[in-house]
């Protein structure tokens, strides 16, 4: 399938310093792709690049083949931006910030007021609608910044650190309603410095540092670059050889060792696993005092790549 | 179009939802609605002129000043009529001498001498000096013609003095100097101050618009928009539409609330009005320079009661252009007052139309034309500034 994003060799200065600095990426339909990197690592200015707002020093961001940048007024109906920082009025309701917006897309009543109603719905916000936005919370605000990059069914959604400064159940519900946008066909493109979040949403990421892309891939794939794996500690006494035997002749088990108290495994996929694992312990007559599961995360990619941590 | 019509729309409404605004919409036009008409309107403003001389011509312009509605002082020497003016207890003075009486007397051309302040009260006096003046040598004229005819000077000033009261006035100057009187000619109540005022007015209250496009831009909104199918060019023109009309409100409430409260005489409406959009545009456009080059709404309030003063000086707005001289006079073409204060000039003293305001029309429409995209250009320099 043609992609419905594709950045070619992107660069970006500011004085000295590159901000952004030869990246190179593709999303398809459908598809939500995370670029994962601490503060100021350039995903905000790649997303403006992307979103038309800057020029390329070099290279070029292309939506569904045509060149987007500031002059491309046509190309930017595709795109739906929801900015890191609150893009709305708080001196006008969440209907009218809506309806604004949506009248800046070429929207026309009565299509309009109907899709401001749709987008209400989605964003959570009908019974608040009529409310100023600076009456809102962070969460509602955060949601009606997201709603206003819905509005017009973009076929590309770019979202900057849209969960940043919000409480865990908004987060919970922003990050649903991303799950449900990508579900329908939109290509996503999530920036974001929480690496559970790129975990959770995104099919495909791509870890960002001092304006490079240091790696791309699957989350699978990714982990895969550290040469860790999975891991299950089973802790317990009893019969630990005899339960080591039985645990070898499991699928997705690698390798299984143990000591005096502990059988430790490395498996492919940890979650699937626990359960299996658990039970054929214990029909191996081994009495379990605890179940320890790790997992490599991008946390542990990122200090692989970087030698830092993601968060500092 | 819908794109330029929403900015504009959503800045009104923000605008109309901060209550404070109201004062600077109608509460405080309204006291420039008082000050102008009690400055310049029909009632108000009699001169005060001082006569230097006793002879009969003396005794005639003094006579014909207070028939034109002048508090006239007599006697004197120049010196003392000087300090009297200088010092703001009268406007203007009319030296009369001997010798210009003799030649008054027989039919010789006069040059008086008129001695006035520089303030906008004493132009007015001395227009109704220069008109006076000009009465008392027609009336001369006309006595010495019958004079001339054969009848004897009694029954020449008699038969003068009934024809007088039925014919025609002429208000033209013929004593005294030169291009100012001509210039002022026909603006009897001097509603040139209201019209400096009203361009001096328009012009900082449209500055007010840079920190409407600054808190745009703070949010984040203007980013937004920007995002989207809309150009820089839809951006400031979406922004200073809005301001635009907010500042042509003011400026035709004041027009209007001067004109029926005081009388105030703004000539052809069509034409005052025209001036009014095209000056109303160009300040509205100079807002969104400001707007988009400047990143603090504190620092574009303060440049902008700054520069809005300095231009409006340049302008005319405080000191008549008239009165300029002619290399200041050449600097001060690049204000839109400048502009707006000959157009006006035109419409108001010379009862000029539309078609007489053509080419400073002209000229205010280039200026925003030129200062649109300028702001359009600045704002899409600015995306790539951290605010
Ligand atoms: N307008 C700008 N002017 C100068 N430097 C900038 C500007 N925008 C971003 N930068 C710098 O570029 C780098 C990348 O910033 P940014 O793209 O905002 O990173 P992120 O969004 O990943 O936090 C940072 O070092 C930042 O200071
Ligand atoms: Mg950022």
């Amino acid at each position: 399938m043609a992609a419905v994003l594709a950045c070619e060799g992107l660069v970006r200065r500011f004085g000295d310093l590159a901000a952004v600095d030869d990246v190179s990426f593709t999303i398809a339909a459908g598809e939500t792709y995370g670029l994962l990197g601490p503060n100021g690592a350039g995903k905000t200015t790649t997303i403006s690049m992307v979103a038309g707002l800057l020029d390329p020093d070099v290279g070029v961001a292309r939506v569904l083949g045509d060149p987007i940048g500031p002059a491309a007024v046509d190309v930017k109906r595709h795109i739906g931006l929801v900015p890191q920082e609150l893009a709305i009025y708080p001196d006008l309701t969440g209907r009218e910030n809506l309806a604004f917006f949506g009248r800046l897309q070429g929207m026309r009543k009565p299509d309009l007021e109907a899709r401001v109603d749709e987008v209400l719905e989605v964003i959570g916000l009908v019974d608040r609608a009529g409310d100023l936005a600076k009456e809102y919370s962070g969460g509602m605000k955060r949601r009606l910044n997201i709603g206003i990059g819905l509005l017009h069914q973009p076929s590309l959604l770019v979202l900057d650190e849209p969960t940043v400064g919000v409480d865990p159940q908004s987060r919970n519900a922003i990050l649903e309603s991303v799950e449900a946008l990508s579900g329908e066909g939109m290509a996503v493109l999530y920036t974001t410095h929480y690496m559970e979040e790129a975990e959770r949403l995104c099919d495909r990421i791509a870890i960002i540092d001092h304006g490079r892309l240091q790696a791309e891939g699957t989350r699978d794939e990714l982990l895969r670059l550290t040469g860790e794996v999975d891991r299950i500690d089973l802790v317990g006494s009893g019969d630990l050889g005899a339960a080591a035997d039985a645990l070898r002749g499991l699928s997705g088990v690698e390798r299984v060792a143990h000591d005096g108290h502990t059988v430790t495994l490395t498996v492919h996929d940890a979650p699937t696993l626990v359960a299996p694992v658990v039970s054929t312990a214990v029909a191996a007559r081994m009495s379990l005092a605890d179940v320890e599961v790790s997992r490599p995360d991008l946390e542990s990619v990122f200090l692989h790549l970087t030698g830092r941590a993601l968060r500092d | 179009m819908t794109a330029v019509l929403a900015i504009a729309g959503t800045g009104l409404r923000r605008f109309l939802r901060d209550r404070s605004n109201y004062f600077f919409v109608f509460v405080f036009p309204l006291l420039l609605v008082v000050l102008i008409g009690l400055q310049f309107g029909g009632e108000g403003g009699e001169s005060r002129a001082i006569v230097v001389g006793g002879s009969d011509l003396a005794d005639q312009v003094a006579t014909g000043l207070e028939d034109g509605g002048a508090t006239v002082s007599r006697g004197g020497s120049v010196e003392d009529a000087q300090e009297t003016i200088a010092r703001g207890r009268a406007d203007a003075a009319v030296v009369v001498t001997e010798a210009d009486d003799a030649a008054f007397g027989a039919g010789e051309p006069v040059e008086l001498d008129v001695v006035a302040g520089s303030s906008t009260q004493a132009l007015a006096a001395r227009q109704v000096v220069s008109v006076e003046l000009g009465r008392v040598g027609n009336d001369q004229r006309g006595v010495l013609s019958l004079e001339a005819a054969g009848i004897p000077p009694d029954e020449a000033l008699a038969a003068f003095d009934t024809v007088a009261a039925v014919g025609p006035t002429v208000a033209r100057s013929t004593v005294g100097d030169d291009s100012l009187d001509e210039a002022f000619a026909g603006l009897g109540q001097f509603d040139l101050g209201a019209a400096q005022q009203v361009s001096l007015f328009v012009f900082l209250a449209s500055l007010a618009g840079a920190a409407s496009l600054i808190q745009s831009r703070q949010l984040g909104v203007t980013r937004r928009e920007l995002a989207g199918p809309v150009t820089t060019t839809q951006v400031v023109a979406g922004e200073a539409l809005g301001r635009f009309v907010v500042a042509f409100t003011q400026g035709a409430y004041i027009v209007a609330g001067t004109a029926v409260l005081f009388g105030v005489d703004w000539g052809d409406p069509v034409a005052t009005g025209a001036v009014l959009v095209a000056f109303c545009a160009v300040s509205a456009s100079v807002a969104m320079v400001f707007g988009s080059l400047l990143d603090s709404v504190n620092v574009a309030s303060g440049v902008g009661v700054g520069v809005g003063l300095v231009v409006a000086a340049l302008g005319g707005s405080m000191l008549p252009l008239e009165l300029f001289p002619d290399n200041l006079l050449t600097v001060s073409a690049v204000t839109p007052h400048h502009w707006a204060y000959e157009a006006y000039a035109e419409i108001t003293r010379r009862g000029g139309g539309v078609g007489d305001v053509l080419p400073q029309l002209g000229v205010l429409a280039l200026m925003t034309a030129i200062l649109l995209p300028l702001g359009a250009w600045l704002l899409r320099r600015s995306l790539a500034r951290a605010l």
